[in-house]
């Protein structure tokens, strides 16, 4: 089997997995202390946060894994996207000089977030052993204060690495002048037409096509510039 | 047994140490398979091995919040089952809000009222709907991750230059979506990342004069630690 099909392949099983603890854990615990809940009792509770949250998490994928690739299954597997796993993604990438959507890009995306995974799994089992004596010291008004700026820290450091015309093969010469409108529409939209705060997944599905549409004019015309990177001889 | 002794049962703990060791495997075989892969397609041991420390040290601040984010749900939804949903998928918002509908759905005032009220029957709701209604993404993934992918990389490889400008794009969106947004929360949330920006310019500057590579795996972690500190000092000049 291709390498890139046993990838989806194993990317499925292990999201199979996942959710079989899912709904697994719940059964066994409700099956033997005898307190199995009728199931209108679970779509009523349910049904208004399912409306609330599937057209997000499913617009998520749709937006997030043109830039994850094979990596999307970690990645939805065990959560914490945007605060933790995208960032882990884009940033190795850049680190690394390979574009997402190549197979190198692929590669580097999913050691990041699988190291990210385990990390993050191994840090929270720390945190259930020492729950008693981290308490205190976490849930300090600093702390506390400092974890809600959690978002704009992780974007300063990973927009500014972004913000260059590497391509993996290519530089490309202007490639930044192909978010200059849709940043000035989505700061239009979101202080004076609709917040998008909170509908950022949508936000990104639409924006996407705009960023194609700029850098495809500024390409065609001549605006960016696409410059084959010479390979250094060993 | 009383609702929080469900939660906080030995078979509990049991089943959440099974899940989270499956998961656990999953991503160490996914990582070893594709750091192998990296170095078949010709990807130097070194960048290999750094994108491997960057991302380990940059993942450990936000697992301190989210560990923060561990000791409120475990008041509620005791500590196993807290700790298996903040593990696979789940987020600490999303749990709450979960838990919360839940809750009040039974009558109760908050889902903290309902673990005090201790009623076992309401167990099942809450783990059920906690799981059910994230599944979105993980069953969108399960059917499109491979269209997503294969037809971008099909685009790329069929469109030249442009197929590789244009897949090389798509992560700007980041940008143009989530900046503004950020922007307009506020000067604490401007002083933030422009901090983080700047600590993140300065390591690259001391690499570059210094030749300090090794410096660049903590960029990222430098950068969200020191940006979250000084959220102290923006908040106390803002607000």
């Amino acid at each position: 089997m291709k390498y890139e099909n046993a990838t989806h392949l194993i990317g499925r099983i292990g999201v199979i997995i996942g959710i079989a603890f899912m709904f697994g854990i719940p059964v066994i615990i409700c099956s033997v202390n005898h307190i199995w809940p009728s199931l209108m009792d679970v779509i009523q509770a349910g049904s208004g946060l399912l409306l609330l949250f599937l057209p997000y998490t499913i617009t998520e994928v749709f937006s997030y894994t043109p830039m994850l690739g094979s990596s999307a299954y970690i990645t939805f597997l065990t959560g914490n996207v945007i605060n933790l796993k995208l960032p882990c993604a884009i940033s190795a990438m850049s680190k690394a000089g390979v574009s997402e959507g190549s197979d190198e890009g692929d590669v580097v995306a999913t050691v990041a977030v699988a190291t990210s995974a385990v990390i993050t799994t191994i840090l929270i089992t720390l945190g259930v052993l020492l729950l008693v004596p981290l308490q205190p010291l976490l849930s300090t008004p600093a702390i506390q204060t400092a974890t809600r700026y959690m978002l704009p820290s992780i974007f300063g450091a990973l927009f500014l690495g972004m913000l260059n015309e590497s391509c993996g093969d290519y530089v490309a010469k202007g490639k930044l002048k192909s978010i200059i409108l849709p940043i000035v529409l989505v700061t239009v939209i979101h202080l004076f037409i609709y917040p998008l705060a909170g509908k950022e997944g949508f936000a990104i599905l639409v924006a996407m096509p705009v960023i194609l549409g700029c850098a495809y004019f500024l390409y065609k015309k001549g605006f960016i510039k696409m410059i084959p990177v010479e390979k250094k001889s060993s | 047994m009383t609702y929080m002794d469900i939660f906080n049962s030995g078979l509990m703990y049991v089943l959440v140490i099974i899940g989270i060791v499956s998961i656990l495997a999953f991503s160490v075989f996914t990582l070893v398979r594709s750091y192998r892969r990296g170095l078949a397609l010709g990807i130097s041991k070194t960048v290999m091995k750094d994108t491997v420390k960057s991302s380990a040290v940059y993942s450990l601040v936000p697992s301190i919040a989210i560990i923060i984010g561990m000791f409120t749900l475990s008041t509620v939804i005791g500590i196993p089952w807290s700790w298996f949903r903040l593990s696979v998928v789940g987020s600490v918002v999303y749990e709450l809000m979960a838990a919360d509908m839940v809750a009040t759905g039974a009558g109760f005032e908050s889902i903290g009222a309902l673990a005090n009220a201790n009623v076992p029957e309401l167990v099942g709701p809450v783990m059920f709907v906690m799981s059910m209604c994230i599944m979105g993404g993980l069953v969108t993934v399960l059917i499109f991750g491979k269209a997503i992918q294969t037809n971008l990389a099909k685009f790329r490889k069929k469109n030249g230059p442009w197929g590789i400008l244009a897949t090389s794009s798509i992560s700007l969106a980041m940008i143009v979506v989530f900046l503004p947004i950020q922007v307009s929360k506020g000067a604490v949330y401007v002083g933030v990342l422009l901090t983080s920006a700047l600590v993140a310019f300065l390591h690259k500057i001391v690499i570059k004069k210094l030749g300090w590579s090794w410096l660049g795996n903590f960029i990222m972690a430098d950068s969200l630690i020191l940006g979250m500190a000084s959220s102290l000092i923006w908040v106390k000049l803002f607000s």
